[in-house]
């Protein structure tokens, strides 16, 4: 009980900071909405160029794990990251290694805050890729753990990047400089063919890819996920990728500082 | 009395800097300890060392009984030094959330009414002034009601008012059996608040007891200071600059206190100690016979910042590039607080 009301006092003082900052809420929608805009509406895929290489060459509905990945991926990075920096200049951590709150239970309240925030953000990619670029999709309900275990993972990754770098500014540079390879090279937006054989390899260390492939597979059944590790590809990813998250999460809340 | 706070041989250093270099301290149940000290002295660092925010490199703590690290939180309250709360909640929202980590808190309402924010508690924290912004901080540690209270520079930027509003609040906490440590360079602060005061310079405690032990033991004598009038500086075209003629202290021989005479920057200074207030009059008759005349008188009673004077100054001279000017400054200072190292030192009369 005592555990849940921490967790609730927490989760309540960080939705709060969050939704009374005008313009994280609003670049937080924004980014990905532009995505779209940018790459789904003038951009445009086309699907007949297949042959011959160069980028959105698949059809509309192969990148709607890419479009998710926007802010799976990069809200929690640049979010945690900066967030644990802020903490860290505050001093926050001194005081709240002093109060029953555990490392575990603040970043489980800061997932808590962004899986809320990126639910709401997906959800809209969802509408604007259907709406705007015309991709047929299925609804999954695995849509659902997949966004919710993706934040997970990369809330602990964040959390571990505002952990080791030495301010805001380092920790929103790190975020970047990670999420950006990550979010192009994981099977979102360019395909493993495009890529040279060595690299795929190195593919199946992100998290993100088990993401996509999985996204792929529940969503755009056309694209012809292989099975994982004996199962389904819409559940063999997702197990992989909560393995990850599990892992991340308690890297990422063990680097949390709670002393000097 | 139960020790409830209990530092034992603590040490810790960053690198080749020393920050503690083994203290070892005991508050009792109900008692206030005011740690006072240089920047630099390593006061945050023994705070944190007592609340379990820093790894000693030797010696141990424990609080209420346990090591820091295993410390019942509940009943642990802590300020930490430059401590910023989330900016967008109100005072009232922040101390909600504050009580809401802890079992069984106080009414957020109640804490703002403790220092004395009842009006301001819908108002941003950010918004508030930066008193307001402490005062909130402070309230964050009282709302679970604790035991042990640690405050590292709770005044810090805190209005007169206000300031005495927090010391009461301490007052009343301490009188409630709760045990405090708090930081301050407020030398009246932990003079009023402090049971017991210690000074802290270099990591070492180099000074313990009640204020008033403190007082009697290291800053000398009251004391009367006569400022003498300087003469006219302007003595006509290509005239040396008015430089006051270094007074003889024969001159002062036939008063019955101990006098310290000092001539400085073109000022000279008498220092008549060992005086009570009802004497001041035989030093003004004394003064008038002889035709000496002065702009201004100043009695004092010696106080802890005279203590703080006497004992950390040597720390800052010791540091100081300007080592030593400044350490004849520092001893015309301290004998002008009343202490007698500057004239053993052979430093403190012209």
């Amino acid at each position: 009980m005592s555990r849940l009301s921490r967790l609730r006092s927490e989760v309540s003082a960080d939705w709060r900071s969050f939704v009374r900052r005008r313009t994280a809420v609003f670049f937080t929608f924004f980014f990905p909405v532009i995505l779209i805009v940018i790459f789904g509406a003038l951009v445009r895929t086309d699907p007949g160029s297949s042959g011959g290489g160069g980028l959105f060459a698949e059809p509309p509905g192969y990148y709607v794990p890419g479009y998710l990945a926007v802010v799976v991926l990069f809200t929690p990075l640049s979010r945690m990251g900066s967030e644990v920096a802020r903490h860290r200049e505050g001093n926050r951590f001194e005081k709240l290694a002093t109060t029953p709150l555990t490392r575990g239970e603040w970043l489980l309240a800061q997932t808590v805050v962004n899986a809320a925030i990126i639910g709401l953000a997906s959800l809209l990619i969802l509408g604007l890729v259907v709406a705007l670029t015309g991709a047929e999709i299925a609804f999954s309900p695995l849509l659902v753990p997949y966004v919710l275990v993706g934040v997970v993972c990369f809330c602990g990754i964040g959390a571990m990047l505002g952990s080791y770098t030495d301010s805001q500014d380092g920790a929103i540079a790190a975020s970047n400089a990670i999420g950006l390879p990550l979010l192009f090279l994981s099977e979102t937006f360019v395909t493993t063919e495009q890529l040279p054989g060595w690299f795929e390899p190195l593919m199946n260390l992100s998290p993100l890819t088990y993401f996509a492939r999985g996204v792929r597979a529940a969503t755009f059944p056309e694209a012809g996920i292989d099975e994982l590790a004996g199962l389904e590809p819409a559940l063999g990813n997702l197990l992989v990728l909560t393995i990850l998250a599990v892992g991340f999460f308690a890297l990422g809340a063990w680097s949390i500082p709670r002393t000097d | 009395m139960e020790a409830v706070v209990v530092a034992d041989e603590l040490q810790r250093s960053y690198g080749d800097a020393v920050a503690l270099a083994g203290v070892s301290l005991s508050i009792g149940r109900g008692e206030v300890f005011a740690l006072i000290g240089p920047n630099g002295a390593g006061k945050t660092t023994l705070v944190r060392a007592l609340t379990g925010t820093t790894v000693p490199d030797g010696g141990s703590a424990s609080v209420l009984g346990n090591s820091p690290e295993r410390v019942d939180r509940d009943r642990l309250g802590v300020l930490p030094q430059d401590f910023s709360p989330p900016d967008r909640l109100t005072a009232r929202e922040l101390l909600a959330y504050y009580a809401g980590l802890y079992e069984d808190p106080r009414d957020p309402d109640a804490v703002l009414a403790d220092v004395g924010l009842a009006d301001a508690g819908d108002t941003w924290y950010e918004n508030l002034s930066g008193g307001q912004q402490r005062r909130v901080c402070v309230g964050t540690t009282l709302v679970n009601d604790p035991d042990v209270l640690v405050l590292d520079e709770p005044t810090t930027g805190i209005d007169p008012a206000g300031r005495r509003t927090v010391w009461r609040l301490v007052e009343s906490l301490a009188d409630a059996g709760t045990t405090v440590l708090l930081t301050t360079h407020d030398m009246a602060e932990a003079q009023r608040l402090g049971d017991r005061v210690g000074l802290l310079a270099d990591g070492e405690l180099i000074a313990v007891g009640t204020p008033a032990e403190l007082v009697a033991t290291h800053a000398g004598s009251s004391r009367l200071t006569v400022e003498l009038a300087t003469p006219d500086a302007d003595t006509g075209a290509g005239a040396e600059p008015a430089t006051a003629t270094p007074v003889d202290p024969a001159t002062f021989a036939d008063l019955e206190h101990p006098v310290d005479v000092r001539t400085r920057a073109g000022a000279s200074t008498v220092v008549v100690r060992e005086i009570s207030p009802s004497e001041i009059g035989t030093v003004v008759a004394f003064l008038d016979e002889r035709g000496i005349e002065y702009t201004g008188l100043t009695w004092a009673e010696p106080d802890l910042e005279d203590v703080y004077l006497a004992l950390a100054d040597d720390a800052e001279a010791a540091r100081t590039t300007r080592a030593g000017a400044d350490v004849g400054a520092t001893a015309v200072e301290r004998e002008a607080a009343g202490d007698g190292e500057g004239k053993k030192r052979g430093r403190g009369s012209q």
